[in-house]
């Protein structure tokens, strides 16, 4: 296998499961076989303040620590990380590496000025925009499942981790043992399980929220693989 | 076991100083002596680099005779006179950093709790009004809130006086020292009412003037702390040299400041009343609380 | 100084502060085995855990009797879980102190009871209580305080800088540098041990880089949590504890000199030169327990990096892209003791180097001074301070590949 190695930068707002989401994505890369680091970096556990998590993965050893300055991906989960600038990364896209990849979370192509484009352009980046939330809204009937349609995409994105080894990470995540999590987290994931009434029931509509922005990856050209998957 | 140490090896008798046979023959270790008994025993404390009559060295020095029990005790001090006088005890002192004393005695009390919990260990903090009023205040108060169970003793001549002079928070408002070339301007500290907020189960104001009764408070402040929990005494051990009390006066100036402002206090709490009765019946009977 | 965010461990036993019996007894049932035994032959086991749980699992395993903490981000994760293994009965005492030089002088107080003590800080709170630690050598405490590295200067932040070590080096404690979630798991457990024998009795500091390694998950082979080092034995050491129980009983321990005189300042220059002799004595035990007090990879290399702490795992990532996709061989020598200093090994290792780079977390190249001084007169290589990156920052290998590689482009 060649050596695969992706360094992420995911930018969010509190309470939309960004470093919940590194954590399943990091785990995930684990289960199946490879090596992942995670930073996550928040100023102060506050809900709707600027949230950045930067995560290592690849197929191969990984040294190197801390928050990633120079990602080949970058993740937006919310609109307003750009729009607002509620990021502690600006521009969003800065310090992307040429040929990268821009996930945002958005229904619509966000309005970017002229240096912007240019910017990327140069870099030639690659900008993709998946209707997240929405995906969340219509399959699992809640906002907060926005953070799963975001590591759903980039499984089919980058390929690794694949879907098996995400599907196991969100288990460990809702139903196993020992994770470090924050206590904003934990009231949060509280308030999920109170929605869904079984844990069981929450994990069978993440998947399918994880498989649909799969599918919706795959569907626009963006995934190496082509094949689209069932839950 | 300490008394088992202290004792000298037969075959090394011949070798060992005067002064060290005499502390172990004639010295104050294993019984308590009294102060009517000065001049028949070795006491803890001989000589020291003090100033000529110094009030603070007498404190001292009767302190060490109230010790129940000198050969388990840990003395704790900080920059200031007092130390100069307590590095030479022939206990364990500890001179930490500036304003530490408290802290180290907390965790001190709690290591040898842990590795002697059969044998009780006393550790008594000595330091000036600077160290404890001043620079190791927020450790004094911790402490006191965490109920450590140790001795503090407040050596208050109401001046830094090992620096040369300068006003500390127990300075007198008015006193016109050095850093406060104006008069200071603020209340002397109330230190027995913070040691009361903190529920401080005994808690003493006095001065030297008594000499009895100086080592018979040092001893109930380590029997109470030992048992119950922290106990402060804060005895006025005046500067002769910054205030400018004539050597021959020492003592009268601590009795006119004892009639003015600086009466002899004792607060017990009914907890450590009854602890005392328990060991001691008569003596605590004896006991006046004259809480102010 | 507590502020930011704590990341806590949601715990599947009850939390903090609840002692379940079958805890009681575990920690109860824990036997004891010799170092040895500890560091190289008990069967470990892989967890994927973050540096503060490394930490958390080494104190567990260590023995120790008595723990104070006071809260400061990034070391709260560290200190908090402790309290939990107190509630456990893996550690014997432990509080929360007032403040830095409160825990400071608490830990030192407890060392002097002859009980084993261990305490953590970061960044501020080393500053607050340098004036302590600073003390600690020459009063011959066994003591290991765990350092989780963050910014001190303005800009106040919680980040990770280790310009607080610059003066922590000059003290007389010894110091290591961990890499990682496994150094710390290994380090933190080895500086007992080394802390307490009879030629060294000093304080041990192990720091890490905050953050990076406190709150990042990664690979640590640990030995099973039913073992424990051997308690501290402190009648076999370089001065006696204040317990009483030594005599003679005249004992002032920590002798103030009293004046300026002749007489003080020999008394100061001898003890501390014992002190740094005492510093260099641990380097035995460093060769011994830690696999010596450098790691060197491409010894033979034209160009070595020398980096302590994450800078050592930015330098890996660097060294590995200069071969796979450069074609070139860096060199890289791990600086696991930043004292004692690696000297001699400094000097045997770079006396064929051309470029010397000296990566770093902080603005005033504390290693790279050291360094410098090490190899003057030993080695024609030219020394290159840097690249460093300020205030808490990572350090992206593509500096460091600028830096090896001056004629190519890495940043843009």
């Amino acid at each position: 296998m060649n050596k695969e190695r992706y360094n992420i930068r995911m930018a969010g707002i509190g309470g939309q499961g960004v470093v919940t989401a590194s954590h399943i994505l990091s785990n995930g890369m684990v289960i199946m076989g490879g090596e992942s680091t995670l930073v996550p970096f928040f100023g102060s556990e506050k809900r709707l303040a600027p949230v950045e998590s930067y995560v290592r993965i690849a197929n191969g050893k990984i040294y190197e620590i801390g928050e990633i300055i120079y990602p080949n991906l970058i993740m937006i989960f919310h609109p307003q990380v750009i729009t607002h600038g509620k990021s502690y990364t600006m521009p969003f896209y800065s310090g992307l590496k040429p040929n990268g990849v821009v996930l945002i979370n958005s229904e619509t192509p966000i309005h970017l000025v002229a240096d912007e484009e240019r910017e990327l352009m140069e870099r030639n980046a690659k900008v993709y925009y998946l209707p997240a939330t929405q995906l969340s809204r219509e399959i699992a009937d809640t906002d907060l499942a926005t953070n799963m349609a975001m590591v759903g995409a980039v499984s089919a994105i980058m390929g690794i981790p694949d879907l098996p080894s995400l599907e196991q990470s969100v288990k460990e995540r809702f139903l196993g043992k020992g994770f470090v999590v924050s206590g904003g987290t934990a009231a949060l994931d509280n308030v999920i399980e109170r929605k869904f009434a079984k844990k069981e029931q929450l994990l069978k509509k993440n998947m399918e929220v994880i498989v649909a922005a799969y599918n919706f990856a795959v569907e626009h050209g963006w995934a190496k693989v082509k094949e689209k998957v069932q839950v | 076991m300490s008394m088992d140490n202290l004792k000298i090896s037969p075959a090394l008798e011949k070798y060992m100083t005067k002064e060290y046979r005499d502390l172990v023959e004639r010295g104050p270790y294993g019984k308590q002596k009294k102060v009517s008994e000065m001049g028949t025993f070795k006491e803890i404390i001989e000589e020291h680099p003090m100033c000529a009559g110094c009030a603070m060295t007498l404190f001292i020095r009767l302190t060490m005779i109230g010790l129940p029990n000198p050969e388990h005790t840990i003395l704790v001090g900080t920059a200031g006179c007092g130390r100069l006088a307590l590095s030479q005890t022939s206990i364990p002192f500890i001179y930490g950093n500036y304003g530490d004393t408290n802290a180290v005695a907390s965790g001190l009390k709690r290591g040898l709790e842990m590795r002697f919990p059969e044998q009780p260990k006393d550790v008594v903090v000595m330091a000036g009004d600077g160290g404890l009023a001043d620079i190791g205040f927020s450790t004094v108060l911790h402490s006191w809130f965490r109920k450590e169970k140790f001795t503090t003793i407040m050596l208050d001549n109401e001046v830094y006086g090992n620096t040369g002079g300068q006003e500390s928070g127990m300075t007198q408002r008015g006193a016109i020292l050095k850093m406060a070339p104006k008069g200071k301007k603020y209340e002397k500290m109330d230190m027995l009412g913070l040691a009361k907020t903190a529920n401080v189960p005994y808690i003493v104001r006095m001065t030297v003037t008594n000499p009895t009764r100086v080592a018979s408070v040092v001893r109930k402040a380590v029997l109470i702390a030992r048992e119950i929990g922290p106990t402060f005494i804060q005895a006025y051990t005046s500067c002769n040299i910054e205030y400018a009390i004539p050597t021959p006066k020492v003592i009268d100036d601590a009795k006119s400041l004892e009639a003015e402002r600086y009466g002899f206090q004792e607060f017990i709490s009914d907890e450590a009343k009854a602890f005392l009765e328990s060991i001691e019946p008569k003596k605590a009977k004896a006991t006046k609380s004259t809480e102010a | 100084m507590s502020e930011g965010a704590g990341v806590e461990v949601k715990s599947t036993s009850a939390g903090a502060g609840v002692v379940k019996d079958s805890e009681t007894s575990e920690a109860a049932g824990q036997k004891v085995v010799t170092p040895e035994y500890m560091f190289f032959e008990a069967p470990r086991e892989r967890a994927f855990i973050t540096g503060s749980e490394a930490a958390k699992e080494a104190i567990r395993r260590a023995n120790v009797d008595v723990a104070i903490s006071y809260p400061i981000t990034p070391q709260s994760e560290t200190m908090q879980q402790v309290g939990a293994l107190w509630a456990e009965g893996y550690v014997k005492e432990y509080y929360r102190g007032e403040e830095e030089i409160g825990v400071m002088s608490a830990i030192a107080g407890s060392s002097r009871a002859g009980a084993r003590s261990l305490t953590a800080t970061a960044g501020p709170g080393l500053m607050r209580g340098m004036e302590v630690v600073a003390s600690w050598p020459g009063g011959r405490m066994p003591i290991v305080l765990l350092i989780m590295c963050r910014v001190i200067n303005a800009p106040l932040s919680i980040q990770p800088d280790n310009a607080e070590l610059a003066y922590l080096i000059n003290t007389g404690n010894i110091v290591f540098h961990a890499e990682n979630q496994q150094d710390f798991f290994d380090y933190t457990l080895k500086a007992f041990i080394i802390s307490e024998r009879p030629e060294v009795t000093l304080p041990v500091a192990v720091a890490v880089d905050g953050f990076f390694v406190t709150h990042a998950r990664g690979y640590v082979m640990m030995p099973s949590k039913d073992i424990k080092l051997p308690p501290r034995d402190p009648y076999h050491e370089a001065v006696p504890v204040m317990d009483n129980e030594n005599p003679p009983a005249r004992l002032s321990r920590d002798a103030p000199i009293q004046k300026s005189n002749f007489i003080s300042y020999h008394v100061h220059a001898s003890w501390q030169q014992e002190v740094w002799a005492a510093v260099e004595r641990s380097r035995k035990y460093i060769d011994m327990y830690m696999g010596g007090l450098v790691e060197i990879v491409n010894p033979d290399a034209d160009t070595i990096v020398i980096a302590s702490g994450s800078a050592v795992s930015q330098s890996r990532e660097a060294v590995r892209q200069a071969e796979e996709d450069l074609g070139e061989r860096i060199g890289l020598i791990k600086v696991r003791s930043l004292r004692p200093f690696p000297t001699k090994e400094l000097r045997e290792a770079c006396k064929n180097a051309k470029r010397i780079i000296v990566p770093e977390f902080n603005c005033v190249g504390w290693l790279y001074r050291d360094v410098a001084a090490a190899l003057y007169g030993h080695s024609k290589a030219e020394i290159i301070p840097g690249p460093r990156v300020f205030g808490g920052i990572s350090l992206p290998t593509e500096m460091i590949l600028q830096y090896i590689f001056p004629d190519k482009k890495f940043i843009f």
